[in-house]
């Protein structure tokens, strides 16, 4: 009993840093129709500012957590208009943006190594503490702070989306691009909002994984390799679906290692991306991927 | 020394060649953007570094390593033939991954992370290629060798067929081509020129593990194909000897080596970035990605 509670615990708190991944990830996909893969560096950047600002500067960690979330919008707004927009203008095709968010994943990452180094990292702001037991299982008042965060957040990008008038316009653009143009929508002002907030999601993401785990250069491309296929399980293009699919993640790869050796974790995750884009490529939610061709 | 530094990086140079026009036959003669690339250079260097060790003769175990990591290639183009552009990008992005995590995790075979060291220098009819200069004799043969036979397929009748299906593939269909097998042969012949590479690669090196498989090695291949142009052999080939040979220069200039790994990825990253902005046909190459 008390290992399926751990168990489904485990994947709660693993999901919900997935779904954290997954729906700004998700976010920008569905508006801009190109894969971001490189939402994991905006992560692993963030950490790491958090980590720069906190750990070496000493500065406020709230201040420090504030200014690490601008850092993460800033970089994705940054990479929207220095590189995207740019092969946008050129009409480049969703592969050359593909390419060239995997470029910019190897380059940012490859920028933290060469600053911070290759040797793991850590905060250390939350001591050690002692975990609390629900039905025999065990999880840190920090996890719980994750798991609640994870939910506020994806309520209010769910009412920022239904409620705002940028939230509307971002569905407008994610589904008929033309017409919202026509409407007199500026598409390539929406593109820039979604990268600011879903690369704030990611800088959340960022300061809570840096929280928890350690920091290392190459943490992005795991994170954003679970997002990316969290968000492919649920449909990619839909923000709810990839939030769906990141909790059935978590607790795939939780609930797997108890058969499988714990080495095979990642594998799972390689596993269900590879067959879900083989045989069910619109996810669980079966969600059409509109706006191309 | 500089003599043999000068060796070493034509052996390099030598094999990505292979790497890099087995990609563009895939990728820039029939138009199948292949991100798995890398994995069948796993299947082919562990094939070939396994048998090796376990007593089999050089030349069957790189014989087997292209055959095997073509067969792989043959199971990959059956599921993936209906997928076009960054869905097909995306599953064969997947199966390396799917690659990578057996090379990492089925120990009892790969010995996992710890790798594979002490993989012999090849040796054929008693003569043994130890010192590098005979080693890059080997690899300039069998660099030649893939060149010609790949140079043979793309200007046949066969590689007008493959270059139809990347314009149009139904175009292709409608006139009666048989664009699944065009294109899963496509795959399988590029798959046994990269298994081979890694066959080369394993003896070269004497050391192999997952972490030489993984998409990020992908990048200086990709780079390569791009820069030189689609569907451009002759531009692939100078621009893997500029490609291997610039980040080297780094070595010279006296950097620590903790400061060129990630210097040369952040030179090869950028510089796709730019080519894909300024010069996405690359310098030869023919069509757009």
């Amino acid at each position: 009993m008390s290992i399926i509670t751990q168990l489904l615990i485990n994947g709660l708190i693993a999901g919900a840093i997935y779904a954290l991944v997954a729906s700004g990830f998700s976010l920008i996909y569905s508006v801009n129709k190109f894969v971001h893969f490189a939402h994991g560096a905006t992560i692993a950047f963030s950490a790491y500012a958090l980590y720069f600002l906190f750990s070496i500067t000493g500065l406020n960690f709230w201040l420090s957590a504030i200014l690490a979330v601008t850092f993460g919008a800033l970089i994705g707004l940054g990479m929207n208009l220095i590189v995207y927009k740019e092969l946008r203008k050129r009409k480049a095709s969703s592969v050359i943006l593909l390419i060239a968010s995997f470029a910019l994943l190897i380059l940012l990452e490859s920028l933290v190594l060469l600053y911070f180094g290759a040797d793991v990292k850590t905060i250390g702001y939350i001591n050690v503490a002692k975990g609390i037991e629900i039905f025999g299982a065990i999880i840190t008042p920090l996890q719980i702070m994750i798991i609640l965060v994870s939910l506020v957040l994806l309520v209010l990008l769910f009412l920022f989306m239904k409620k705002t008038k940028i939230g509307k316009a971002m569905r407008a653009v994610s589904d008929n691009k033309n017409v919202a143009e026509i409407l007199g929508i500026n598409s390539e002002k929406i593109y820039n909002w979604t990268f600011i907030i879903g690369s704030a999601i990611a800088g959340i993401a960022g300061v809570l994984i840096a929280l928890e785990q350690n920091l290392e250069p190459t943490m992005g491309t795991g994170l954003i390799i679970k997002g990316f296929t969290a968000a492919i399980i649920g449909g990619i293009g839909s923000v709810p679906g990839a939030i769906l699919g990141a909790f059935l993640l978590g607790f795939a790869e939780n609930f797997g290692i108890w058969y499988l050796p714990s080495g095979y974790k990642d594998a799972i995750a390689f596993v269900l991306l590879f067959l879900f884009l083989l045989f069910r490529p619109n996810g669980i939610l079966g969600i059409k991927k509109g706006g191309d061709k | 020394m500089i003599e043999a530094y000068f060796i070493h990086l034509l052996i390099l140079i030598g094999i990505y060649i292979i790497l890099a026009i087995s990609l563009q036959l895939a990728m820039g003669f029939t138009g199948l953007i292949n991100l798995g690339h890398i994995a069948f250079l796993g299947i082919g260097a562990y094939t070939s570094a396994l048998l090796a060790l376990a007593g089999w003769p050089f030349w069957i175990a790189f014989l087997l390593a292209g055959l095997i990591a073509a067969f792989f290639g043959f199971l990959l183009s059956i599921p993936t033939h209906k997928l076009k552009g960054d869905y097909l990008a995306l599953a064969t992005m997947g199966f390396s991954f799917v690659v990578y995590a057996i090379l990492l995790n089925w120990t009892e075979l790969t010995r996992g992370p710890l790798g594979i060291p002490g993989i012999p220098k090849p040796s054929l009819l008693g003569f043994s290629f130890s010192s590098n200069l005979s080693f890059l004799i080997l690899t300039a043969v069998i660099t030649l060798i893939s060149y010609l036979i790949i140079k043979r397929l793309v200007t046949s009748p066969f590689g007008k067929v493959l270059e139809s299906i990347r314009d149009d593939e139904l175009a292709s269909k409608t006139i009666g081509k048989n664009t699944f097998k065009s294109k899963a042969i496509a795959l399988v012949v590029s798959a046994f020129f990269v298994g081979i590479a890694g066959s080369l690669y394993a003896h070269y090196i004497t050391f192999i593990d997952p972490s030489s498989f993984t998409i990020i090695q992908l990048i200086p291949v990709l780079l390569i194909v791009i820069v030189g142009g689609l569907a451009s052999l002759e531009g692939t080939i100078i621009a893997t000897v500029v490609l291997v040979s610039i980040p080297e220069m780094l070595r010279f200039v006296g950097f620590p080596s903790s400061v060129i790994g990630p210097a040369r990825q952040i030179l090869y990253a950028l510089i796709l970035l730019l080519i894909l902005i300024f010069k996405p046909k690359g310098f030869y190459g023919k069509v757009k990605l």
